[in-house]
């Protein structure tokens, strides 16, 4: 199970964290197929919810989702997929 | 000696080689199973030669390059893994910032093949030369 950290609050008018984190999972999941390995950020910045996956072992190589959400649509504004 | 350059170990034969059979066992073609393969370089102290070992299977994007075995006689001087997922698809070829973070804190070259090419990252070359720890050098 991925580990989530969140800056949970979000102003009126803008989708909250959890919704943020669902959207970007979705995408994560059909992209990665296991978010095990991850420690998961959210931030909410002026551009939109950031949402990071990083993988959480020391001596690892490789990367995860990053995303970008629209706060007030919960598009997805930009992703990054690393590995 | 000079430990060998990130330039050097991609042109080696033996380095070559397992960056290929690396790249075959990633299974890049197949969209369910595939995942990143890669292992250690060593160079041995005597006389130069270069060998490779592999490591464990890693992950759709990622794997575990951080425990090197003891080879006796030889030293790590770099490492290699491939970047399966398709540049066609929106991933990112290139070492991801944990890649280039894992390979500073190692001090040796980390060696990356991807769809679109051969890619390295971290020291140019063992840091600190062919002295110290057999394994990292940190």
């Amino acid at each position: 199970m991925s580990s989530v950290l969140t800056q949970p609050s979000s102003p009126p008018g803008l989708i909250a964290a959890d919704q943020a984190l669902s959207i970007a999972q979705a995408d994560a999941l059909a992209a990665y197929r296991d978010l095990s390995p991850y420690r998961v950020q959210l931030v909410l910045e002026d551009d939109g919810w950031h949402v990071d996956y990083e993988l959480k072992k020391t001596g690892w190589v490789g990367g995860g989702p990053h995303y970008v959400i629209d706060a007030r649509t919960g598009a997805i504004a930009s992703k990054r997929y690393e590995q | 000696m000079q430990a060998p350059t990130s330039t050097e170990l991609l042109k080696n034969p033996e380095v070559q080689r397992a960056l290929e059979q690396a790249w075959a066992d990633s299974l890049a073609d197949d969209p369910a199973l595939r995942h990143e393969e890669g292992g250690w370089i060593f160079c041995e102290v005597a006389k130069g030669a270069i060998m490779t070992k592999r490591a464990p299977s890693g992950k759709r994007a990622g794997m575990d390059l951080g425990s090197p075995p003891i080879e006796p006689g030889f030293m790590v001087v770099g490492t290699f893994h491939t970047h399966p997922n398709p540049t066609a698809d929106g991933w990112r070829s290139g070492p991801s910032e944990l890649d280039k973070q894992t390979a500073q804190a190692a001090g040796v070259p980390f060696l990356i093949r991807a769809d679109d090419g051969d890619y390295s990252t971290g020291p140019d070359s063992r840091r600190g030369g062919m002295a110290g720890n057999p394994g990292y050098p940190t």
